[in-house]
């Protein structure tokens, strides 16, 4: 486990160091440095969303829902009322939290395809709330928002949401390995031997329903300070769509898959911007073949290449006879 | 300690527990044995609150146990193992027996999310016990497999062993050694005395393997068709003319009872 | 009374659509996300026959229908099958992938404007009671009530309708008994395509044919089946009908674009409420 860890941390540094000094690569390319935030906004979604679906066992599939809800309440309480970048921020997420909870409640005595189409119901009606309820949101023109003056430039607010995303990315990490990572992982696994273990089921998944929306709300806040605004195309069913192949491409449970979805979704979409259909098609097909041929994701490639060189290492006993064993997923189980 | 009165179980009509009374004495190992469909298993699941008696009263040293929800119970000290095994499969053997923690740790998601220092430490005591518990059951080794890739003899202990993490001061076995070889049923009987007479748990047992229940039982009650038949220690149970009638018809065709 | 006929109306075709779901869901316990894709599919081809060859509306219908079985039956071999005993989360997230595959396909084919696609019937609308029905309207309502009837009679008196409610019960015993569950399952994809391929004709007069048709009637059909239970064929149809008729009173009395809204809000109280919806008994589940 040790060795894991410090194996990880030269790459994370790396990849930290990477992001902040990005702008520079690509020489402040205003449109690379907008997909590189696009990423950085639908990382976080992503790995909100897998906390719930990929930990949790809870499907959502109108998560867009909670990044439009974020968006709109930076845009109006900055527009309507004023109130100042480091109180809207956290306000988003909280706001989009309570949304969550509200959605969490029923949820929770719901299973599968039930809480599948309760949340598609969800993801389609907050478009259509925002576009109907003119005299808060704007309706179709939308609502246009101010970044504070110390955050005006791109590249001051790039870092702002290179910050918060790995922020966030620790946040989340964090609490997915604690106790209440586990609980969310045996809900997923076995309801009945959650509740034997002391877990409150109900409760636990209404707090991943809090959590998940929460961190989306900021995401869908980062969003709308970095466009300057919000309307009701922002985030639709498609983008739920999108936000569900990330995790589902990139590998569930695992915030390196959330992260690695979320940049082949937002590039791959970017590459065919022209034709709509062909972007349609090529997510569709990517998320197909995936679930397909490799159901554990992208990362899993990883994890069958670190058990293979293990194995060459010259340990290929048995599994289970075998005393060195030190971790590690070692064999590929289709659940 | 643990009290059964007049419990009575109905599903849709069907009365799969009656009238059903016992006390499990503190500090013994004390077994329910009957053929199969007598209603053993549903015991449990009153005690575990999944199912609600339709009558009757069950009490945990003075506590009315059907006033709390199944994640409650463990609080009350009851901790319990499953006939078929439902163990968290793509969690690894350590993680299955920290998430048995579950109750003992207290942690708001501030301290959580920030991963404090208060955090962090409870969090290596846990694994350390959880290393014990892993010792006991001599399965160490396995912590960091993956729990669907071990073989059911492992999957059983590890059921057991996040029964009794938590430490618990009543464990429930449901069938422990069902589906196990000789070997493996002589390693899990002796720990299950170890857990009596080392660590002062008591148990209570479901079981079908005879050899098991007379050898480690303090008492055992006997039941058929949803009621209790007989009642008492091991080797009067074994002479018992009414349990050998119950079970004559099972010893046909159910090989598991020497 | 007007608007609580044309909700019944706009209903029959939600039914036939939730019909579909259900019948697919009940049999292999796939909630397919692309069956209104599948359904707009199958309305672009029978427009083809209708316009490219010329055929006349009932030929095209058949031809449509035929072609929706064998893409149902297609979807079933090279997709659904492989993940028959995977996880939920996967069967969802295939079929949603699906849905955007079917959608980019129709886009590419046929293009993102919409098109006008003829009734089956012209003619003027009649009086009946202080109530408007247009010949159209009679047709789809007549042709709703014969198919469940259809579906009635198959599944309480047919061979077909034995193996598929036993499969639905128990996979494993039924297969034990010599039934062909795989049948069962093409069976179900079949029927149910078609099914969704009939609401999709249907639909396209009203909303005008374009790849993106489908997408509201889907979730109005999701509605209606969850409503319904999710497992109940006759649930499907009472679901679907309930959320016409709610769908054409909120469109009246308060505002059109908020429909979904509020049909949301309605799924959501009544599985509040009912976490098995109406006709989903915890105890007796009610199969037809």
């Amino acid at each position: 486990m040790k060795q894991l860890i410090n194996n990880h941390k030269p790459w994370l540094i790396l990849l930290v160091l990477f992001m902040l000094v990005y702008p520079f690569i690509v020489g402040h390319s205003g449109y690379m440095v907008s997909i590189f935030v696009m990423i950085c906004i639908y990382a976080i979604s992503a790995m909100s969303l897998d906390l719930l679906i990929g930990y949790g066992g809870q499907i959502s599939i109108g998560h867009a829902g909670f990044l439009s809800i974020g968006g709109y309440t930076v845009a109006i309480l900055t527009s309507k009322l004023g109130l100042p970048f480091l109180l809207t921020l956290p306000l988003a997420g909280v706001v989009t939290g309570i949304i969550g909870l509200f959605i969490g409640l029923p949820a929770v005595r719901l299973s599968g395809h039930f809480l599948a189409v309760v949340t598609l119901g969800f993801g389609l009606s907050i478009p259509q709330i925002a576009l109907n309820w003119d005299s808060l949101t704007g309706g179709y023109s939308g609502l246009s928002l101010m970044r504070p003056s110390f955050l005006s430039s791109d590249l001051q607010f790039f870092y702002v949401i290179v910050v918060m995303t790995v922020l966030i990315t620790w946040l989340l990490h964090n609490i997915l390995k604690s106790r209440m990572g586990r609980a969310f992982l045996a809900i997923r696994e076995s309801e009945v031997a959650a509740q034997a273990t002391g877990i409150n089921v109900p409760f636990y998944k209404t707090v991943m329903f809090v959590i998940s929306s929460f961190f989306t709300g900021l995401a869908g806040g980062l969003y709308g300070y970095w466009i300057g605004f919000v309307s009701p195309n922002d985030f639709t069913v498609v983008t739920s769509f999108l936000l569900l192949g990330m995790i589902v491409v990139g590998g569930l449970a695992s915030i390196p898959g959330a992260v690695i979805g979320a940049i082949i979704f937002t590039v791959l979409p970017e590459l065919t911007r022209s034709f709509v259909g062909v972007t349609n098609i090529i997510i569709g097909l990517a998320v197909v073949l995936i679930i397909l041929f490799r159901p554990h994701g992208l990362i899993s490639l990883f994890d069958a290449f670190k058990a293979k060189s293990k194995r060459k290492a010259g340990n290929d006993q048995d599994l289970l006879i075998s005393e060195q064993e030190q971790g590690g997923t070692v064999k590929d189980v289709n659940i | 300690m643990l009290t059964f009165k007049d419990v009575t179980v109905k599903f849709a009509g069907v009365t799969a527990v009656k009238n059903l009374s016992f006390d499990v004495p503190e500090g013994k190992i004390f077994s329910i044995i009957g053929p199969n469909g007598a209603g053993k298993t549903t015991v449990f699941n009153c005690i575990s609150r999944f199912y609600t008696p339709a009558s009757g009263s069950i009490e945990m040293n003075g506590t009315d146990l059907l006033k709390l929800k199944s994640h409650q119970v463990i609080r009350e000290g009851i901790a319990r193992s499953f006939q078929n095994v439902e163990l968290f499969a793509n969690m690894t053997v350590l993680d299955n027996l920290l998430t048995g923690l579950h109750p003992n740790l207290k942690k708001n998601i501030f301290s959580i999310a920030l991963n404090l220092p208060s955090v962090k430490r409870t969090e290596k005591e846990s694994i350390k016990k959880a290393y014990e518990v892993m010792d006991l059951l001599s399965i160490t080794d396995l912590a960091h497999e993956k729990v669907s890739n071990l073989p059911f003899g492992y999957q059983k202990m590890v059921d057991i062993g996040r029964a009794i993490i938590a430490e618990p001061k009543l464990i429930l076995l449901d069938e422990p050694v069902a589906g196990m070889n000789p070997v493996e049923t002589e390693k899990i009987s002796q720990l299950i005395l170890r857990l009596k007479q080392e660590m002062n748990y008591t148990v209570l047992l479901i079981e079908h393997d005879m050899s098991l229940v007379m050898k480690v039982s303090d008492y055992v009650t006997v039941m058929s068709f949803g009621e209790k038949i007989a009642e008492g220690l091991p080797k009067d149970i074994q002479k018992n003319p009414v349990v050998i009638e119950a079970y004559l018809g099972e010893v046909e065709d159910g090989a598991e009872i020497i | 009374m007007q608007i609580i006929v044309s909700g019944l109306i706009f209903g029959c075709i939600y039914a036939l659509a939730a019909l579909g779901l259900v019948l697919i869901f009940k049999t292999t316990e796939v909630a397919n996300f692309a069956h209104g894709e599948m359904a707009m599919l199958t309305t672009f081809v029978s427009y083809v026959f209708l316009t490219s060859y010329g055929f006349p509306y009932l030929v095209s219908l058949v031809l449509a229908l035929l072609f929706a079985t064998i893409f149902g039956l297609f979807v079933y071999f090279v997709f659904m099958k492989r993940v028959q005993s995977a996880p939920h989360l996967n069967q969802v997230v295939l079929t949603l992938g699906l849905f955007m595959v079917f959608n980019g396909v129709a886009g590419i084919i046929w293009g993102y404007q919409p098109s006008s696609f003829p009734e089956a019937f012209h003619g003027d609308p009649y009086e009946i009671g202080g109530v408007f029905i247009s010949l159209n309207e009679i047709f789809v309502v007549i042709l709703t009530l014969i198919l469940m009837l259809g579906f009635f009679l198959l599944f309480r008196f047919t061979r077909l309708g034995l193996a598929m409610r036993a499969a639905s019960q128990d996979t494993m015993a039924s297969e034990l008994m010599g039934i062909k569950v795989s049948g069962v399952f093409m069976g179900a994809w079949a029927i149910g395509t078609a099914l969704g391929g009939i609401g999709g004709m249907m639909t396209a007069p009203v909303t005008f044919l374009s790849p993106n048709m489908m997408s509201e009637v889907l979730i109005l059909a999701f509605a209606g089946a969850v409503l319904g239970g999710f497992i109940s064929l006759p649930g499907a149809v009472f679901g679907g009908l309930i959320i016409g008729v709610i769908e054409n009173l909120i469109s009246y009395y308060i505002a059109p674009e908020l429909k979904i809204v509020f049909v949301f809000l309605l799924i959501l109280i009544v599985l509040y409420i009912r976490p098995q919806g109406i006709f989903g008994g915890a105890k007796i589940i009610k199969k037809v």
